[in-house]
């Protein structure tokens, strides 16, 4: 039996032999059959049940004509990524808050959850920055082909025609290493956070390790401006008109 | 006569080393790779240091010949900053798959 978390106790108590039944017909066998749900997607489910209260919430509460504390706070918020993406992508950037200010408030809480006693990171694991890397790759190539249809792919073809057959294995190349930088950069932070906790924890167990959780708070604020920020520097590159 | 008891009393306690004529296990062996780990992570380490250094000195000094550009020259020394960091990242990925 793995090492469960006490919400992911509830979950596999709950849902264990329908997720391991459903994994069965698509001819997986889950390693654990009495736990197919690990520590990571049950933290995963709680932030995104969290989000989405939250969310509800703070929509209940918009008001034009007096708005309370919350509406303050999302309005800078979304100042914040508007104004960064005004300033990096240019015109017409608004349409691209939505999914950015959800991909920040999604990997800001992910992050953030391990600082919690009971709960641990669900970016800790490889799979869950995989996920949240491919959301933004796909989203900014959709972006490109919406932008500009199939001339889109001029953008891999470099700055002459002639190049073609040299830039085109290299852009590709670059593009799946965008995915693999945004991962690893996002994994390799909260994992070597979470390690580096562990050691101090194991040398000087009262005091020390404050400062090591404090700097993984400081560290998933940095890393999810990070991710934003790589991910509206990218829908530039995808969006951008060459005048 | 109690001069060379004492004597081969004080030699028998060399039989304590006979355990290091038997066959040497792979247990003894030296492990290279969290050696070379170890190194390539230090080096990791140092050369991003430096080139965080100079990233951050050419920032300070953009900042101090034209305050007012401020939020392109913050943007730009941020989004420098972490992707050098990732680099030195890469090489703790590569210790944490490797060494057992």
């Amino acid at each position: 039996m793995p090492e469960q978390l006490w919400f992911t106790k509830i979950l596999n108590h709950l849902f264990a032999g329908s997720v391991t039944s459903l994994l069965q017909h698509l001819s997986i066998t889950p390693k654990y059959p009495t736990a197919p749900i690990p520590n990571s997607l049950a933290m995963e489910l709680l932030v995104f049940l969290f989000l989405l209260i939250l969310f509800l919430v703070v929509r209940s509460r918009l008001s034009v004509e007096n708005p309370g504390g919350t509406q303050h706070v999302f309005e800078i918020v979304e100042g914040l990524i508007q104004n960064q993406s005004n300033e990096i992508i240019g015109h017409h950037s608004e349409g691209y808050t939505p999914f950015l200010a959800t991909l920040a408030f999604f990997i800001l809480f992910c992050n953030l959850i391990g600082v919690i006693p009971g709960f641990e990171s669900p970016t800790a694991v490889p799979i869950v920055p995989l996920g949240c890397a491919l959301c933004a790759f796909v989203y900014y190539q959709y972006q490109g082909f919406k932008h500009a249809g199939v001339s889109y792919l001029k953008h891999f073809s470099g700055p002459m025609p002639a190049l073609a057959p040299l830039m085109i294995p290299i852009e590709l190349i670059s593009h799946l290493a965008r995915v693999l930088s945004l991962t690893i950069r996002l994994y390799a932070n909260m994992f070597a956070g979470d390690m580096v906790t562990f050691v101090f924890f194991s040398l000087v167990p009262v005091g020390v390790p404050i400062l090591f959780l404090g700097l993984h708070v400081g560290v998933s604020l940095l890393q999810t401006y990070i991710f934003v920020l790589l991910t509206t520097v990218y829908l530039q590159g995808a969006v951008s008109d060459e005048h | 006569m109690r001069t060379v008891s004492k004597l081969f009393m004080a030699l028998s306690v060399l039989s304590f080393a006979v355990p290091a004529f038997a066959q040497g296990g792979a247990s003894s062996e030296v492990n290279w790779v969290a050696i070379s780990a170890g190194f390539s992570m230090a080096f990791a380490s140092g050369i991003c240091a430096l080139a965080q250094g100079k990233a951050t000195a050419a920032a300070a000094e953009g900042l101090a010949r034209n305050p007012a550009a401020r939020p392109g020259i913050q943007l730009a020394l941020i989004l420098g900053l972490a992707l050098i960091e990732s680099l030195a990242l890469y090489t703790l990925v590569i210790i944490f798959a490797k060494v057992k």
